[in-house]
Order: structure tokens, then C-alpha cells, then sequence
């Protein structure tokens, strides 16, 4: 008996939820059934003909049930309905407007009780926790959220809601539901409903989200060996048995209840809330930190359709949501804490004028939440004008609610809007950050994911030239690096840069970091006096387009290449790889027995060996000049094309140098190398390779220190000859634990006792036979290193003779 | 008729196919004809038990729980299941909620009428249920008067309890200007707040004259009902064929087939809306016994619950389904809107149906408290099964026997005896098994 009386609302949810009418899905049954129970006219013009035409749905019964983990920068969305059409005034109040006092007559908030959010506006009094998630900068208030032409209607007004479509069609389908129709894959646990069944919303056109109910599951959640053999058994069931489609239906959902059971009962185990919503969103929470694959949970409660009695319901109402967000917030783990976003919705709003019953009736306009730790806090839309009300004396709407939807589709699910929503919404832009930003990163810009693009290299800055002077001690080179070296102006979240120092005073080091952004303590390359190094670098983009160069010790000249950037939209992919020697020619590796000579270049295969595809756009390696003659550099592109005036590694005679490379392979599937004066040995080591179809997403971190053995800095001292140490890089330094399938370290040896080499490889794996570090002895080097992360989430560096301090920044990470 | 198509026909008239009915039906003497109406003659009113026939201020739960349990008590024990079947077809036609009627003397006097008119005239129903306190107070006509109408019944009586919004061809039954003078038609028939019986408020009815479906009259709101179902032959017609529709869903599969609709409305036209003829034809049909319609019913809840009382002897005294219902998704005495339950997949996805099996799983251990002998000691496997598909009337698959069959040998590979889980479990898998659950 926990039925509201309103009948109208529950009528809505209900006819909206629970569709299954027909055991293959979603048909045409359930679309006249729905328009036989009260479909409002207007929805109905123009879509029965379509409906009756459709073609029945392939079956979705309960066969694809395996998870995966939310990925590392993957946004979740939490939607949480306000049944009965919340009365947006009394939520977010206009307390400085006369006619808000006027109309709202009894039912409005006085101004000395809201909780003000700036000089007009005001939250109701028992938002206390939202208050509180808004001045952190959390909170996204949408202002007159509508659509045009309401009917007032609760049923063909959540229906419009959850169909989320543009133009007048037949709610066939839901804008959560067509979300998921575009995801890649068949797992049914990427949405869900936590309430009394599945909703239209998140029922698209072939996929369907599931439904867990918000009271617990009573069975499929035993542990002993007897209850899962009988699992075991009633999964059985669940194959054609040639008794109708009914049979095996019921066959599938049996299944289904034992394998929901097993997937979701932990998160019923301990005690729940009372309350309505607050029980609610604490299961919501669980389920989000049971990484079980969900990107989008529903949930929501009744009673907002206050006709009457309004003051004293809508506060226990809003006591609920306040507690139910406190109550989530404080159930989520930290790391989904910036994969989150919470947004409300209702049918509607209600009416500016209070009715003679202390309560207010259907509106057509409403204000909504978007909340989470990647929203960009604030006001957005305009509040609906209280003068001059509009058709049946109710408010107009400034923002349309798909608009809403865009914003986050596009802001925070991976984007998509214009299909899902049948054409293009403003986008409000409610978001500061992409999903996955780890605490203490919120400085970075909206959007940070990148897929690289890789260029041929071009010289972006070089202090040598122009009017432009060498980098005294403590002095900071500007480059700009948008829009120059065939970088777009915008859309770019990092680039990567082959950064030099030459021709210095005195042993000194460079660092790059995005301008605008504090500098980082571990520096990008290390240089001893009048001695050219380069060393690759991929910095986020910072204020204006420009990244920042700063020497450290005496006067260094500083050369800056750009060999290709990451931006947001679709393009290459990182894939790892264990190290992978592809040339090396002291011993005839990769086809070459013997030094590049001067001016001499040599073409080293790359796609088909050490796990590089066909496909393979450009290659990560590590490139290690051995034993040159000569003072010079190498100069590595991709083959066929005219060689760059660019430099990949720079060198003196006698030493082993090695730097990290990323290279576009040329249409042969080879890598050129170019030795500009004497002769020279030359490996190369790949470490991954990048590809349109391959997962690893680029994520720009602010440099977070690893590892540092000095003592003085409380480290545990130089690691010895032939000594591994392991490292940790999942889970820490802003690092996700999971998802995650490389790292970018910025790797330094300092103080090296001997002559020495350094390999960093993944944890787990056997040791290759490269180098990422040459250091010769006191000589301090740095390098950086784009490495596969092991299965126990660590890499290992090893040092093969004598002892060394070394430090570690984790500068970014590639998803999986 | 055999007696398969006999049990098929008990199932869905009788809840259960009782083995002593099916041997009697199945008789080479005995036709369809004979079965049918040995099935639906002898139908009369039924007494309500005095703890439910009045409000006890106080009780109103411990009533609902009552009037729940004997419900479905009287769905097995009633000597005519089919008036049970019936009664709560009107139920979840006419919908009136507990919840919000809050009367326990209400409720069961609109119950009284669906039960003891279950094979009456749905016309003479129609008019009953309309005026009685359950539906004034579910639909707030009791607030529907002259100076501010309410049009929630007047809307409903045509948009679920008769016409439907559109008909066959996809044209509206009726327009918001109908609403709107059925709505005032229905002023000032409301509560006599002494007795809570049914009062007519003349001071609050609109006796000015309103055009109803184009026709300008002093329409009063029982005016409106016979102008429906009578006057107005066309609109007569739709009603038989919305109501149809329904009762082949109730009781056979989902959306038949115009031609099936069109016939069987037309029985329940030239009847003068009399129920009994047209549930006989429904009964009667070819097409009752067609495949579609053998395999096309999932178990209602309630179905399910009266089958596990049934095949294990318990009634709802002992298993409480009042506490499992909600989460099925179906409590008796109320529905969750005004448009009732629906069928089938309604009834079938992971969120209800795990109710099912926590009831199901309850019997189990009811089951094992009190049967001292394990259903598969002393059993080979088919043995084992043959007994649990007796127990429960089950026709097995050959799936669901191989998965059963698994189970058994599975457990014996682990423990050679019979163990005490073994037979345990078997008795729940048995009543989830998809052959439970299809009526």
C-alpha cells in the first residue's frame, strides 16, 4: 500500500515505465497501448501511422549481461526526477521580485529566509547541502527550462520529457535510450533505473537500460556454493524451448533476476536510509562505486504535484533531495567523485499564481540542477518573466529543456546531441572540466581528453634566431604553440613538443609547462654546458594558446618543434606496447648491420613488427644515438616524405643519448633516420603506436611527483647497480586506478656514480633489452617516457651500473 | 474436448487446472459447450465476510491485509473461480484504489458489485459503479460541481471505461468539448457526509443545458452513461469492441485480431451489453484454443500466487503475499492508476519478477519446515523431476527439464546422498520455471 493518490502523476510514471508488452521488447503494442491511455493530442498528430508501421525489434532478453568498468574519463550521469512538476519559484526564488510575492501569495518563500545565491535569487531554505555544493562552484542552476506548446498534461509532459526529441513525434523511444543505441557494444548494465521498473527514457530504439528496484533484491544475491549451483540451474532455463516467445521470455528474465541478483546485491547489504529519495541516491551511489559499467542512473520520487497544502509538502520534499544529495555525495567513492554529474528533471513547473487551495497548479516552466564536481557553477538561462504571462496565465520558457540535454550529452557523455535529440541544441556550456579530472586539477581547461594528430616536424620557437635572445637564469620563453607549426587555433588540449637546449653557459635544465599553470618541480631535460639535448615533451596548451620554457642556470639557447598535438576531437589513438627493439645497429636489428654515415638516412620498418597494425597512424619510440663520431643530431620523419629541418636527437661524440620520438610512419610503413655529420649507431625501441580504433585517449596531468629517492627529500636514497624498482602508477598522482592503459613519465637520473643505463618497462613483464636513459657518470639526465602500464598497475625501472637518485612525474596518462 | 485443451480452458477460467475438473471435462460425453457452461453456470452472490463489510477506525490496513488474503483464498476454494476471475477484471476496469478511498466499507461494497454482477449487464455495472462512494471518491466527482467542475470521472468513463480515445481506425471517440459537458452532466453527484452513501446535491448539479457529443439537453449524468451504451448505437458498438479487446487480453493473448474483436463485440451488442453470452463466446471460440492463445498468457501476480497456494496447500493466512504483491508489481484493491494493470510484459522484467522468486523462495522454506520426507530422497534424477512437475503441475520442456536434470546430477557428483539442499531447491526452481508462470 504505497501508492500516492495522485493519480495523474503515478498514471504518468506508470504508463511511461514497466514496457515490456511484448517478450521481444519494445513494439508497436506497447506505442498504441500508450496512446490508447491518454497520449495527449498533441503527440499523437502525425505518429500513429508511424508507429503501427514500425517493424517488431530483434530480442534483448537477458543474454548480454557482462560488465566492464566505467572507463577513467568517462562521464555518468545521474537523473533524478521530481514527480508531479516541481514548483521551480519555490526552489530557486526570485525573492527581490514583487509579482513572485504577488502571484505566489501564501506559497512563497519569504526573503529573509532563502538561502541567497546573489542578489535576486535564492534557494529554498532546506537546501542547506545544495547551498553548500553551489558556492563550491558545483551547482548549474538552468533557468526557465520549457518547450514550446505544453499541454499541462503529466502524462504527454514526462513523455515529451523523457522522449527528448525534437518536432511533435511519437514518443517511441528516450533520449537516455538513444544514447545508449550509439554506444559501442551490448552490455546492459550501462544504464539503469533504481525504482519500480524501466522508464521510457532509458528505452531507446535498440538498446535498453535495466531496471533494479529501489527496495533490494530478495533473490540471485546468495554466496554459498548451494545457492549458486541453483543459479547456475535457473540460468538454464533461459534457452529457446519451442513453448512461444512468452516462455522464453520469462526463461530470460529468470536469468536475469539471478544475474542482477549477483552483479547488485552487495549494494542493498547494509542499512539504507528512510527516506524516499535519500534511500534512493544512496543505492545510486553504490551501484556507481560497484563499477559495473553504468554511465547513467535514474532514479527519482513523487509528490511534487502540490495543488494543495504546498508550504509543508514541498519542504518535507526538499528536506529529501537536500538529505539525498548530502547522503550520495558522502556514499560516492572519491574516484567517481569527478565522473559525476547529477541533473534534475520534471514534467513540468508549476503555476506563478497560487490557487485557492495553499497550492499552485501545472506550469509549463521550471528551473533545474545539474550538479557535480565538472560542472561549471553558476546561472544559466534567464528566469521566466512573471509580467506579461503567457497562454492560460502561465509563464514563458527562455530555455528549452533538449537544450539542457545537449549540454550534457555533449559536455559530459561523450557527446552525440545533435543524433540524439534529432537536431542541434545550444549547448549551455554547464561544464569547467571533462569527466575523470582528478582532485586538485581543476585549473585544467573544459575539455582535456585528446586524440593525437601527428605533423610533420616544424620549428615553433628558437631563440637563436631573430631578435629573440638566449634564456638567462630564471627566465621564461612564451611559445606559442596554437595555431603555428600547422597546430589548429583551437580545439587542442596538448601538444608535443621536441624541446632543446643548446649552447648553454653552464649545466643547466629547462622546464615546460602550460602558461598560466604553476611550474612543476621536476624539469623536462637536463643540460650540461655548451652541450645540445633535446628531449620529447607533451605539455597541455595553457593561457593564450602558449606553453612556457624556463632555464634554469646561465644563459641556454632553446629550440621548440612541434611533432604533433592532441585534440578533442576524433583522430589517432594511443596503443601501447611492450618495448619492441625495431632497429638497432650494432647488431643488424631491423635489417641494418653498421653506423648511418654522415648525411646518410635509413629507412627502419614499423608497422608489422612488435605488434604495430597496418593501420598504425604513427609510432611512440624511444630513438638512442650509440657511439657517434661526431658532434650531431638525428632526425627522425616519416618515410617518403621531404625530410623537416628539425632535430629528434642531438648528440656529442662518445656518448649514448636516447630520446623518446613520436613519428608519423610514412605510406611504406617505415620511419626515416637521418644522421646529419660522422656516424653513429642507432636504436629503436617502440613503446606503442598510435591508431584511429585504438583506446588510449590522451589525459594531460599536472606534473605529480612519483618518485624522488634524494634523502633530502625524504626519499630512500640512489637505487644500486643492477637494481629494479617498481612504481606504482595507477590510482595515484591523479592517475585513475583503473582504465588506464599508459603513462607519460618525465623520468630523471640524477647524480649517477658510473656510466650507466636506464630502462623503464611495464610491471609484470620481463625486462627488454632497451634504454629510455643514458646518463654518463655525475651527469644529471631526464627523459621522458610513454610506457605501458603492467596488470599490477606498476612499471619498473631498472639501473645497470652503479647508483643514482632517481625522480618520476607522472605528466599525463592514455585510457584504455 | 482433451485434456489439454480442457486444462488450458480450467487455467484460464479457474486459476488452476484441478485434476479431479480436468477428468471430469475430459469426458468423450462432455463438449466444449458443456464444459463452458459447467464452468459459468451456478454463479450467485457471495457474502462478504463482516470484518470487511464496514470501516473499523483504526484497522484499515489490518482490513486491506483481510480482504487480500481472502481474495485469494477464494480464487481456489470458490466452487466458481471464474467469479473471482471476473470480479477482478471489473476491478482493474473500474478502478477504485484503497489508497485513496481509504474505506474499507467502500471498497468492498464497489467489490460486491463487480463480484456479484460479474456475469450481470455492463450497462446497469457501468451505471452502479458510477454513483457508488469507491469511484466518488477515487475519481473526485464528489468535487465536481456546478461552479467548478471536475472533469476526472467524465473524462475516464469515456477514455477507460467505455470508448477508449480513439477507435479502431485511429479517429477520436470523443472530444475535450464532450469532456467538459460530460464533466458538467456529472455536477452534484456526490456524498451524503452522514451516512457516506451516495446523495445527489441538486445545488451543486448544473441543470442548464450542455451539447453533449452534438446533442444540446438537460444532460444529467446517468444520461450520459445510457447515451453511450445505448442511445447512440455507434458509440454503443465501440464500447463492445473496447471491451472486447480487453477481455480477450485478460484472458487469452495480446492484441487479437480485428476480425476476433469485431465477432465477439458483436455478441456482447446483440446481448444488450450481458456479460454471460460473451464471455461464453470468448470460451467458445476456435480461436481460444489456438496456439497463439494456448502459449500467449503470462501469470498474472495474483495468477501466481493462487497457483503456489493451490499446488502446495497453503492459503494466504500462512504465506502473507499481501507483503510480496507490491513488489510483483499487482495488490489487490489497488491498482496504480486509474487505467489499471496491464498484461504480460507488464508482468515479465527483471524488477517484479524478483518478487516472485522471494515468494517463491518463502514456500520453499515453508515446505521444509513442514515436510519431513526430501521431495528427491530416495529418487534417480527423472524420478526426482517427475515428482517436482507433479507436485506443481508442470509440463516440462525439455530445457527446463535438462536444467533441472543438471542440477540434480551436478549435486550428486558433489554429494552422492541426497542432500538436504538438493531437495530444497528444487521445489523453488520448480516454481520458477517459465511453465509456472504461463497461465
Amino acid at each position: 500500500m504505497t501508492l500516492d493518490p495522485d493519480i495523474s502523476t503515478q498514471e504518468a510514471l506508470r504508463l511511461l515505465t514497466d514496457p515490456d508488452d511484448d517478450p521481444r521488447g519494445m513494439d508497436r503494442r506497447r506505442f498504441l497501448q500508450l496512446m490508447g491511455y491518454g497520449v495527449g493530442a498533441g503527440l499523437m498528430a502525425g505518429g500513429l501511422g508511424e508507429v503501427v508501421g514500425r517493424d517488431l525489434l530483434p530480442g534483448r532478453v537477458s543474454e548480454a549481461w557482462a560488465t566492464s568498468p566505467v572507463g577513467p574519463t568517462d562521464g555518468i550521469l545521474v537523473l533524478v526526477g521530481l514527480f508531479g512538476g516541481s514548483d521551480g519559484l519555490n526552489v530557486v526564488v526570485p525573492y527581490t521580485n514583487s509579482l513572485y510575492y504577488t502571484q505566489h501569495g501564501t506559497l512563497a518563500v519569504p526573503a529573509n529566509q532563502v538561502l541567497q545565491l546573489n542578489g535576486s535569487l535564492g534557494l529554498h531554505p532546506n537546501l542547506g547541502y545544495l547551498k553548500t555544493l553551489y558556492d563550491r562552484g558545483e551547482v548549474a542552476v538552468v533557468q526557465g527550462v520549457g518547450y514550446p506548446n505544453p499541454d499541462l498534461s503529466h502524462f504527454s509532459s514526462m513523455a515529451y520529457w523523457m522522449y527528448g526529441k525534437s518536432g511533435n513525434g511519437t514518443p517511441s523511444s528516450g533520449w537516455i535510450g538513444r544514447w545508449l543505441d550509439g554506444l559501442a557494444g551490448d552490455e546492459l548494465f550501462r544504464a539503469a533505473s533504481v525504482g519500480q521498473g524501466l522508464p521510457l527514457h532509458l528505452i531507446g530504439d535498440n538498446k535498453r537500460g535495466i531496471a533494479i528496484p529501489y527496495w533490494g533484491l530478495g533473490f540471485g544475491g546468495g554466496t554459498n556454493e548451494y545457492d549458486l549451483r541453483m543459479y547456475d540451474a535457473l540460468r538454464e532455463y533461459a534457452a529457446p524451448a519451442g513453448r512461444g516467445p512468452w516462455h522464453d521470455a520469462i526463461a530470460g528474465t529468470v536469468k536475469g533476476v539471478v544475474d542482477v541478483g549477483q552483479q547488485v546485491s552487495p549494494v542493498f547489504s547494509r542499512d539504507l536510509p528512510a527516506s524516499d529519495l535519500e534511500k534512493k541516491m544512496t543505492v545510486v551511489a553504490r551501484l556507481i562505486n560497484a563499477d559495473l559499467g553504468l554511465r547513467v542512473l535514474d532514479t527519482g520520487y513523487d509528490g511534487f504535484d502540490t495543488h494543495s497544502s504546498q508550504p509543508a509538502a514541498l519542504s518535507d520534499l526538499l528536506t529529501d533531495l537536500d538529505a539525498a544529495l548530502r547522503a550520495f555525495f558522502t556514499t560516492l567513492d572519491d574516484r567517481f567523485r569527478s565522473r559525476v554529474t547529477i541533473m534534475t528533471y520534471s514534467e513540468f513547473g508549476r503555476t506563478s499564481w497560487d490557487n485557492d487551495s495553499e497550492g499552485s497548479d501545472h506550469g509549463t516552466v521550471n528551473n533545474h540542477f545539474v550538479i557535480g564536481q565538472g560542472v561549471k557553477g553558476g546561472l544559466y538561462g534567464a528566469q521566466a518573466s512573471l509580467a506579461g504571462l503567457e497562454r492560460w496565465d502561465r509563464m514563458a520558457f527562455n530555455t528549452d529543456f533538449r537544450s539542457m540535454y545537449a549540454s550534457v550529452l555533449d559536455g559530459w557523455m561523450g557527446g552525440g546531441s545533435s543524433t540524439v535529440l534529432g537536431a542541434n541544441y545550444q549547448n549551455l556550456g554547464l561544464f569547467k572540466q571533462a569527466p575523470g579530472l582528478g582532485v586538485g586539477t581543476g585549473s585544467l581547461p573544459p575539455s582535456v581528453l585528446g586524440d593525437f594528430v601527428g605533423v610533420t616536424p616544424a620549428r615553433l620557437y628558437d631563440s637563436r634566431t631573430g631578435r629573440k635572445l638566449p634564456l638567462g637564469a630564471g627566465t621564461t620563453g612564451e611559445v606559442q604553440v596554437l595555431g603555428a607549426g600547422g597546430v589548429p587555433a583551437s580545439g587542442v588540449t596538448a601538444v608535443a613538443l621536441n624541446v632543446t637546449a643548446t649552447g648553454g653557459t653552464t649545466a643547466s635544465n629547462f622546464t615546460v609547462w602550460p602558461t598560466g599553470d604553476a611550474q612543476p618541480g621536476l624539469p623536462n631535460l637536463l643540460s650540461p654546458a655548451g652541450r645540445s639535448v633535446p628531449n620529447l615533451v607533451i605539455v597541455k596548451v595553457g593561457v593564450g594558446g602558449r606553453v612556457n620554457v624556463i632555464n634554469d642556470q646561465g644563459t641556454t639557447n632553446c629550440v621548440v618543434d612541434v611533432v604533433g598535438y592532441f585534440r578533442t576531437t576524433t583522430a589517432t589513438r594511443l596503443q601501447p606496447v611492450s618495448p619492441f627493439r625495431a632497429l638497432d645497429t650494432r647488431y643488424g636489428t631491423g635489417g641494418r648491420l653498421g653506423q648511418i654515415g654522415a648525411n646518410s638516412s635509413y629507412d627502419v620498418t614499423v608497422r608489422g613488427v612488435g605488434g604495430v597494425p597496418a593501420g598504425a597512424d604513427s609510432v611512440v619510440v624511444n630513438v638512442t644515438a650509440v657511439a657517434p663520431t661526431a658532434n650531431s643530431w638525428l632526425t627522425v620523419w616519416p618515410s617518403g616524405q621531404t625530410r623537416p629541418l628539425a632535430s629528434s636527437l642531438n648528440y656529442v661524440a662518445g656518448q649514448v643519448v636516447p630520446n623518446l620520438v613520436i613519428a608519423k610512419i610514412g605510406s611504406n610503413g617505415k620511419i626515416s633516420v637521418y644522421n646529419s655529420s660522422g656516424a653513429v649507431h642507432v636504436i629503436v625501441d617502440i613503446l606503442g603506436y598510435l591508431a584511429t580504433g585504438s583506446p588510449g585517449r590522451h589525459f594531460p596531468l599536472q606534473a605529480a611527483m612519483l618518485l624522488d629517492t634524494r634523502p633530502e627529500q625524504g626519499g630512500s636514497g640512489p637505487v644500486g647497480p643492477t637494481s629494479t624498482t617498481q612504481l606504482q602508477v595507477l590510482g595515484v598522482g591523479g592517475v585513475p586506478a583503473s582504465g588506464v592503459s599508459a603513462v607519460a613519465l618525465n623520468i630523471a637520473a640524477i647524480g649517477p656514480s658510473a656510466d650507466t643505463y636506464l630502462t623503464a618497462w611495464p610491471g609484470g613483464e620481463t625486462r627488454p633489452t632497451t634504454s629510455n636513459l643514458n646518463p654518463r657518470k655525475n651527469t644529471d639526465v631526464a627523459n621522458l617516457a610513454i610506457l605501458k602500464v603492467g596488470a599490477n598497475g606498476k612499471i619498473q625501472l631498472y639501473n645497470q651500473s652503479g647508483s643514482t637518485n632517481l625522480l618520476v612525474d607522472v605528466v599525463g596518462y592514455f585510457t584504455s | 474436448m482433451d485434456a489439454t485443451q480442457v486444462a488450458h480452458l480450467l487455467r484460464r477460467t479457474e486459476y488452476v487446472a484441478k485434476p479431479s475438473r480436468v477428468t471430469a471435462l475430459s469426458q468423450v460425453s462432455v463438449t466444449r459447450e458443456n464444459a463452458v457452461d459447467n464452468i459459468l453456470n451456478g454463479i450467485g452472490p457471495v457474502t462478504i465476510p463482516t470484518y470487511i463489510d464496514h470501516d473499523i477506525d483504526g484497522e484499515g490496513y489490518q482490513q486491506w491485509v483481510y480482504a487480500v488474503q481472502w481474495w485469494l483464498d477464494r480464487m481456489i476454494d470458490s466452487p466458481k473461480p471464474i467469479q473471482e476471475k471476473m470480479a477482478f477484471f471489473w476491478h482493474g476496469h473500474f478502478c477504485s484504489s484503497w489508497d485513496k478511498v481509504n474505506s474499507a466499507w467502500a471498497m468492498m461494497n464497489q467489490n460486491r458489485l463487480f463480484r456479484d454482477q460479474a456475469f450481470g449487464n455492463f450497462r446497469d455495472m457501468t451505471q452502479a459503479m458510477a454513483v457508488q462512494p469507491a469511484m466518488l471518491f477515487y475519481l473526485d466527482n464528489l468535487d465536481n460541481v456546478k461552479t467548478s467542475p471536475n472533469q476526472n470521472f467524465a473524462r475516464e468513463l469515456m477514455e477507460l471505461f467505455t470508448l477508449g480515445v480513439v477507435d479502431q481506425n485511429g479517429l477520436p471517440n470523443y472530444t475535450e468539448d464532450d469532456v467538459t459537458a460530460a464533466a458538467r452532466a456529472w455536477t452534484g453527484h456526490g456524498i451524503n457526509w452522514d451516512t457516506y452513501d451516495y446523495k445527489f446535491w441538486s445545488g451543486d448539479h448544473d441543470f442548464a443545458s450542455k451539447t453533449f457529443m452534438g446533442v444540446a439537453r438537460n444532460w444529467n449524468g446517468p444520461d450520459i452513461i445510457a447515451y453511450l451504451l445505448q442511445e447512440n448505437t455507434a458509440k454503443k458498438l465501440v464500447s463492445c469492441k473496447f471491451l472486447t479487446k480487453k477481455l480477450w487480453e485478460y484472458f487469452a493473448y495480446q492484441n487479437p485480431p480485428q476480425w476476433l474483436i469485431d465477432e465477439l463485440a458483436n455478441v456482447l451488442y446483440t446481448n444488450d451489453f450481458n456479460i454471460k453470452p460473451w464471455v461464453k463466446a470468448m470460451l467458445m471460440h476456435d480461436e481460444f484454443y489456438s496456439t497463439t492463445a494456448m502459449q500467449g498468457l503470462v501469470k498474472s501476480p495474483v495468477d501466481f500466487v493462487v497457483g503456489c497456494h493451490y499446488y502446495t496447500g497453503y492459503r494466504a493466512a500462512i504465506t502473507n503475499p499481501q507483503w510480496y504483491v507490491d513488489g510483483m508489481g499487482q495488490e489487490p484493491y489497488a491498482p496504480p492508476n486509474v487505467a489499471g494493470w496491464k498484461t504480460n510484459g507488464y508482468w515479465v522484467n527483471t524488477s517484479v519478477f524478483g518478487a516472485r522468486a522471494e515468494f517463491a523462495r518463502d514456500i520453499t522454506w515453508r515446505l521444509r519446515r513442514n515436510d519431513g520426507t526430501p521431495i528427491a530422497e530416495g529418487k534417480t534424477p527423472e524420478q526426482a523431476i517427475a515428482a517436482v512437475a507433479a507436485m506443481f503441475g508442470l509440463n516440462l520442456s525439455t530445457v527446463s527439464h535438462d536444467a533441472l536434470f543438471d542440477y540434480i546430477t551436478g549435486e550428486r557428483l558433489i554429494d552422492p546422498n541426497v542432500g538436504w539442499w538438493e531437495s530444497t531447491n528444487l521445489l523453488t526452481m520448480a516454481m520458477m520455471t517459465p511453465e509456472f508462470h504461463l497461465a
